[in-house]
């Protein structure tokens, strides 16, 4: 059947301003929605990542010791003990940096001393409690015991390491290709060496937004808070943390004179500062290409509608002659369909020259084509759903509008 | 006339009541979301001193590991900050007008009557860093050059930090202890916010400024070590803060004023001298890469302006873009359909002109129109976006919420941008009715 594309063509090409115009729209329209969608749904995946965190019922304390009587471990157990024995608390660590929170220690380790240390870990303090106050799964080797956690760095010792570490599997598999990572040996960045007793995966270190998050190790040490603050992790039942926070931040903040809590603070809190541009990126893009479809949408059903108004007069004659409803409808849309076309085919020009740009800008690669397929797919039948309503009005023109005079 | 030909406007208006309404919305959106992303940018992208920008440059030397770069991204940035041993001997050196070596720690105040105990930022700094960066004071003043070493118990506070502490009263001389130890109070800064911080982006790009300044010899006094950034390559024994001192780590901002070029070439000859000894004794074995960046070089070296604001730039141009064609068709549309009207005109003595001026007073109302709703959608995004950032506000690395404010120029940026663009947009259709000829559009059909 044909669609009569060479008369609507015709007609097109002799008033073709209006139609130029919309296939501009729907080409930008398409270059835009094509890269946001790539953009936002990379930033989704990021966001959505596997931490192995239990970053829901995990609560984050800051405490600072100021005074020069303060003594950092006697504090530290006391504040453990205590955390342990509330009610509706699973378990408490300590350590030295906010997981997920964008800060932290990253240090080298080799599988050989002396060999050339290209890449730093991120370097996590806890103690024999710290997976449980994390949620992490142990899926090889042992945790840290009681007897193995040592003392916090001094300002006389600070390159001390430790003779256990816990690594995550990516890291082991890292730093151990294919092997079983259990009891080999690494070095820190002064060959001290270290057995790694246990992995742990899924994990995701204090630096979401670095290009290997989940190269993190554990070490069995108190952490020494370098003129900052110790940080203790507290995960709680389901449910509970909400109501323990204020009772937790009351009581520490009166425990120890000598000391300030900075703080306490959800887990989320924190995940949530890390990945607040991914996410601000992520609700502006979907919110201007929504509004820009829109637009563009707006415009096609407007200018349809001016262009069945203005031709009533033809629509009629046409009826008059012979031409069915349908027809009319089918009038209307091929000649829309012919536009969306010519503007879906700039468009994927344009798309493809802003996938370039932006894969230069942010060194990622190539606009995955799909995105482009189903872009093409999205505009075309949303140009054609804007054009129905003024094409179903043209098919009402009755004929006899033929006869009148204007 | 002219208001003869609004009144012809408005009556146009509400002759298509729902396609004005359309006009007016694409316009407005394409403003503000034009205005919400530029304000953003213009205040990210600010040089917060650039009546010094050719007087302040930051120093750095390329001291890391000769087997690979500081970055494995960028291989060709060198670390941007110094180790202790180097800045100290830059420091002794005479060219410079002013210059500073500085880095953040973390501090304690307490003592002060019956205010809680709480936790500051406080930078250690040589004493020029008030002059140099012309952070203005409220009360008193910084400290001299021999109050760095041997290290005097004076302290300056921001003026949150004095409102906090002593009720915003002028303060000087009273005490108070930090970290445990007494300070005497020098002085208290006015409100000071540069954004970008530019002189010490390692806390974050946005970061307000430090509550307080000690003395840089209280550094070593009481071994305290750096909150911010401490980068080290070397295997070293790092056991204590002599060591550290000594060690190759980079934690340390240093800026230089050179008042002019010949000054600015004798710093860098006097910087590539030291080099050339240190490489003789086996240091720097990485090529020679000693630099001084002005502020603006600085702000780009260290990406202030991230991809996701260029690229927001660029989709609110495109938005802009879909906007305005969206809004030359339904104009040429809708002036097109009153094309009768427009031949009566003619033929009763109008000139091609003066229909082109009636309908651009049309496209002009609508583009004002669409100004106006478009710097209240702005407006209102903004809010928006500010209650998204509320969240870093509130923790120590707050700073972004106060970009995300209006100010003159965005304002003006919207008036400017609107007018240009609808005007723009409204030229064609204007000038396309305005070349019809009349005699086609009288005869009756």
């Amino acid at each position: 059947m044909s669609y009569e594309v060479r008369p609507i063509l015709s007609a097109l090409l002799r008033n073709r301003t209006g139609a130029v115009l919309v296939a501009l729209q729907i080409a930008i329209a398409l270059a835009v929605l094509v890269n946001a969608l790539y953009i936002v749904v990379q930033r989704a995946e990021k966001m959505g990542r596997p931490t192995g965190i239990d970053v829901d019922n995990v609560a984050v304390i800051a405490s600072a010791g100021f005074t020069q009587r303060f003594q950092t471990v006697p504090s530290i157990q006391e504040d453990l003990g205590w955390l342990r024995s509330l009610p509706g608390v699973v378990a408490a660590t300590v350590t030295g940096s906010i997981p997920l929170g964008d800060g932290g220690n990253n240090e080298p380790l080799v599988t050989r001393p002396d060999e050339q240390r290209n890449y730093n870990y991120n370097q996590v303090e806890i103690d024999e409690h710290g997976l449980a106050a994390l949620g992490l799964r142990l899926v090889a080797g042992r945790n840290f015991r009681r007897d193995e956690i040592q003392p916090p760095l001094t300002k006389s010792d600070v390159s001390r390491f430790v003779p256990e570490i816990i690594v995550s599997r990516a890291l082991a598999e890292h730093l151990f290709p294919h092997q079983d990572p259990l009891g080999k040996v690494v070095y820190d960045s002064n060959n001290q060496a270290a057995t790694i007793v246990g992995v742990v995966d899924p994990v995701m270190g204090c630096f979401p937004s670095s290009d290997h998050p989940d190269w993190v190790y554990f070490v069995p040490r108190l952490p020494f808070p370098f003129g900052g603050s110790l940080i203790y992790l507290v995960r709680t039942q389901p449910g509970q943390r909400a109501a323990l926070i204020p009772r937790i931040e009351a009581y520490l903040a009166k425990s120890n004179p000598d000391r300030v809590i900075d703080w306490v603070r959800p887990l989320n809190f924190f995940r949530d500062l890390s990945y607040l541009s991914d996410r601000a990126m992520e609700i502006y893009l979907t919110t201007v290409t929504a509004l820009l479809i829109a637009v563009t949408c707006l415009g096609i059903f407007a200018l349809a509608t001016f262009n069945v108004s203005t031709r009533t007069k033809q629509i009629g004659t046409r009826r008059a002659v012979g031409a069915r409803r349908r027809d009319i409808v089918r009038y209307f849309l091929v000649e829309n369909g012919l536009i969306t076309t010519a503007g879906v085919v700039v468009g994927c020009a344009l798309a493809l020259a802003a996938g370039y740009w932006l894969s230069l800008e942010y060194s990622l690669p190539r606009l995955n084509l799909y995105y482009l397929a189903g872009g093409v797919l999205v505009l075309w039948v949303i140009g054609q759903l804007a054009a129905w309503q003024p094409a179903r009005r043209a098919a009402a023109v009755p004929p006899s509008v033929a006869t009148r005079t204007v | 006339m002219q208001g003869y030909y609004l009144r012809l406007a408005l009556k146009s208006f509400g002759r298509n009541p729902g396609l004005t309404a359309l006009m007016v919305l694409a316009i407005a959106l394409g403003i503000a979301v034009c205005i919400m992303t530029l304000t953003v940018y213009h205040a990210m992208s600010g040089n917060p001193i650039w009546w010094k920008n050719d007087r302040l440059y930051a120093v750095t030397m390329d001291s890391w590991d000769p087997n690979r770069p500081y970055r494995l991204r960028h291989t060709d940035e060198p670390p941007p900050e110094m180790t202790y041993k180097d800045a100290q001997y830059l420091f002794r050196s005479g060219i410079p007008e002013r210059k500073v070596v500085m880095y953040s720690t973390d501090g304690i105040i307490s003592g002060v009557g019956s205010v809680p105990a709480a936790h500051l930022a406080t930078r250690v700094t040589t004493a020029d860093f008030f002059a140099m960066f012309e952070a203005p004071f409220l009360y008193g003043a910084g400290w001299s050059a021999g109050a760095d070493d041997p290290a005097q118990p004076v302290i300056v506070l921001s003026r949150t930090e004095n409102e906090k502490l002593f009720g915003g009263i002028d303060s000087v001389g009273r005490t108070l202890r930090w970290n445990d130890h007494e300070f005497r109070v020098a002085g208290v800064l006015d409100d000071w916010f540069p954004r970008p911080r530019f002189y010490d982006l390692n806390g974050g790009d946005f970061q307000q400024p430090d509550s307080a300044y000690i003395p840089f010899g209280w550094g070593t006094e009481l071994e305290l070590l750096n909150n911010e950034e401490t980068d080290c390559w070397k295997p070293e024994k790092l056991d204590n803060f002599t060591d550290f001192v000594a060690s190759d780590c980079v934690w340390l901002q240093m800026w230089v004023e050179l008042p002019d070029g010949a000054s600015r070439a004798r710093m860098q000859s006097f910087i590539d001298e030291y080099w050339g000894e240190q490489h003789r004794a086996g240091r720097f074995q990485r090529p020679r890469d000693n630099r001084l960046t002005n502020v603006a070089g600085w702000l780009r070296a260290n990406h202030v302006v991230d991809t996701d604001n260029r690229v927001l730039v660029g989709l609110a141009f495109a938005f802009l873009a879909v906007c305005l064609i969206n809004t030359v068709g339904l104009l040429l549309a809708k002036f097109l359909n009153g094309a009768t009207v427009t031949g009566v005109r003619r033929a009763l003595g109008a000139s091609r002109r003066q229909i082109f001026t009636q309908h651009l007073v049309e496209v002009g109302a609508l583009a004002a129109l669409g100004a106006l709703l478009g710097l209240a959608l702005a407006a209102f995004g903004l809010v928006a976006v500010h209650h998204m950032y509320a969240a870093a506000h509130n923790y120590e690395r707050g700073g972004y919420q106060e970009l995300m404010h209006f100010d003159s120029v965005g304002v003006l940026w919207a008036v400017i941008l609107a007018c240009v663009a609808t005007l723009a947009a409204g030229l064609y259709p204007a000038w396309r009715i305005g070349r019809l000829p009349p005699a086609v559009y009288l005869k009756s059909q």
